[in-house]
């Protein structure tokens, strides 16, 4: 980093701060504050979807996803059109006639106050952990790769936010996340330009893509029948259908993003548009990973990524054992560098057998690699007790730390400070509007005007702010913590879509059922957690099925009794 | 009255034209990262 690195990113978060808190200024209501007065245009309501899902981790870590394990991981997100499509029939007017500001509102209109109440409560516990998480994931890789303090970089991040979206509410949120979101896009772009454009020899586009699907990284499609594993095309059909009915129908922080919509079909081409473009987007990220892969096979990539981690362990008396681990690292990458240009010559001959030579050269190199790598983890781990030796999130901003032209670098440290922002923003306005709306307005206040309702959305934007922000500070105690909060989101996530399937779609049950069908669908997926081995992506599946399997025959039960009494 | 009466989509006389879009998208994609995972 150079002045004119840091002069772009200090500048581009500003402006973004200022933008957001001057554009917004003026919301008077909670129509206002907590829907952005329904003003927003479906291309404004599909950035601003795009960009709260997409958080820092998906630009830190998913590039690197590829860089290791190839681009399976799209397959994930296959589920997600079909999901736009039946929320675009059913929620998204069904939310616009009943004029709801959450998700969860609807739900007293369907069955009852305690439903509602049992459904925001799960979602404030999900998401009100995972705003930790999404300000201390970025703020964990910046911290190391800026070598500034993790907590004064969690609060750098947290306090940013909480400026505009207390201010400005949906709307500032919205505003900024167009920009970020662009700022986004185009960084990763440029990044993944800069790795194409380095390559050796004129290597065309259409050779680097052949390389990367020779050594195995272009394993996009997997057919087999495995729902246990995330990564095949019908894990991601119909488990990622599940968990993105759950997210966009059930989530606040989403449905807030399209209730802003001027109309319904203003917010139904937001989440179609979305839906276009979501797959495409994960493919040219994930595309991005490939090319710094391609990259370093004509380029000495770091033993380790993680080089701040590295220099601790450097400083201990494993330096020695790590030093001559690196020199074999050199000594291997010498030959994979000759045999990545015979494998290039081989294409361009399109000599099927050379090609074949070089492939399976290239694969044994490939795991010398892995095996020395694995090494000086292990070193590394001995070296500094408790450390994570996963280098996966920090392969693409060493990347670009190293080799990216100054000025680029600060704004691809501006992307991935904007996609912690453009979520955690997200995030926060969405715990807001659930506490003050479904539990401060409901059932605590009930009686205040709006503008009381309106400050009091801005101190629980502020209080679940200084709560991430401390949260954060304290995963960075306790790195498993991080694990568990990923677990609860998916052990809450299919009851909630089950209470919300069965208020869209299966009217015959009533409040009282579906109330206790979600605490038994709960408890049958805390035993699922506890005492067995089943998959998290199948939780989705399992607490959706429980809450309508068990809804119906608790109600056919009440039923019965009310005829009997009757 | 359904909200189709109420709200054209745009560019198309039905809403189930655009969903039979991002299905027909879906699809193509499939067909193509099919293609690049065998021919690659």
């Amino acid at each position: 980093m150079n002045y004119i690195d840091w002069i772009i990113l200090f500048t581009t978060l500003l402006l973004i701060v200022i933008y957001g808190t001057w554009k917004s200024r003026g919301s008077v209501n909670i129509e206002g504050y907590l829907l952005g007065n329904k003003s927003l245009p479906w291309w404004n309501v599909c950035l601003s979807i795009m960009a709260t899902q997409a958080s820092a981790v998906t630009f830190l870590s998913t590039p690197g996803q590829a860089y290791e394990d190839g681009m399976r991981f799209l397959q994930f997100y296959f589920g997600l059109p079909l999901a736009m499509v039946i929320l675009s029939i059913t929620a998204v007017p069904l939310y616009h006639r009943l004029k709801v500001y959450t998700a969860y509102e609807y739900l007293e209109t369907r069955f009852d106050l305690k439903t509602r109440s049992l459904a925001a409560f799960f979602f404030l516990m999900l998401r009100g952990l995972s705003v930790g998480i999404t300000i201390y994931a970025p703020s964990l890789v910046l911290s190391t790769i800026l070598d500034w303090n993790i907590n004064i970089t969690t609060l750098f991040i947290g306090t940013l936010v909480m400026i505009y979206t207390v201010s400005g509410g949906t709307k500032a949120v919205s505003m900024t996340q167009k920009y970020q979101l662009t700022i986004i896009m185009g960084g990763m772009i440029i990044a993944g330009m800069t790795a194409f454009y380095k390559l050796p020899d004129n290597i065309t586009f259409t050779e680097a893509f052949t390389m990367a699907g020779e050594m195995g990284k272009l394993n996009l499609i997997n057919l087999s029948f495995d729902l246990s594993d995330r990564y095949n095309i019908w894990s991601g059909l119909i488990g990622g259908l599940f968990l993105f009915l759950s997210y966009f129908g059930a989530d606040q922080s989403q449905v807030g993003r399209y209730l802003g919509g001027k109309s319904v079909a203003e917010s139904r081409l937001g989440l179609i548009f979305n839906g276009l473009l979501k797959v495409p987007m994960q493919f040219v990220i994930l595309y991005i990973g490939i090319l710094v892969f391609v990259f370093y096979q004509f380029h000495q990539a770091p033993v380790f990524h993680n080089q701040s981690l590295k220099d601790k362990a450097m400083e201990t008396s494993y330096a020695r054992e790590i030093t001559d681990l690196e020199s074999t690292y050199d000594k291997v990458f010498e030959k994979k560098q000759a045999e990545a240009r015979n494998l290039i010559g081989a294409i361009r001959k399109e000599d099927s057998e050379s090609i074949e030579k070089s492939r399976k050269s290239m694969s044994e190199i490939q795991e010398k690699e892995k095996a020395i790598r694995s090494q000086v983890k292990e070193k590394i781990a001995a070296a500094i007790p408790g450390a994570n030796t996963l280098d996966k999130d920090y392969v693409f901003i060493t990347f670009v730390m190293t080799y990216l032209p100054h000025g680029l670098i600060g704004l691809l440290l501006a992307v991935v400070f904007s996609a912690a922002m453009a979520s955690t923003s997200s995030e926060l306005n969405s715990l807001a509007s659930t506490s003050a709306v479904d539990i401060y307005k409901r059932s605590i206040r009930p009686s205040e005007d709006d503008y009381h309702y309106v400050k009091a959305s801005k101190w629980f934007t502020a209080g679940w702010a200084v709560f991430g922000m401390l949260f954060a500070s304290l995963a960075n105690q306790a790195e498993n913590l991080i694990q568990y909060v990923n677990i609860i989101g998916s052990l809450f996530y299919g009851t909630i879509l089950g209470i919300f399937l069965s208020a869209f779609y299966l009217t015959y049950i009533k409040s009282n059922a579906v109330f206790i069908a979600a605490l038994l669908a709960e408890a049958v997926i805390l035993y699922c957690y506890f005492f067995t081995k089943v998959a998290f992506l199948l939780y989705n599946i399992i607490g959706c099925v429980v809450v309508v399997v068990v809804g119906f025959a608790i109600q056919f039960v009440i039923n019965r009794q009310l005829k009997k009494a009757s | 009255m359904s909200i189709e009466k109420e709200e054209k989509p745009p560019v198309f006389p039905r809403w189930s034209a655009w969903y039979w879009l991002l299905m027909i998208v879906l699809a193509i994609q499939i067909v193509i990262y099919l293609f690049i995972t065998t021919s690659f």
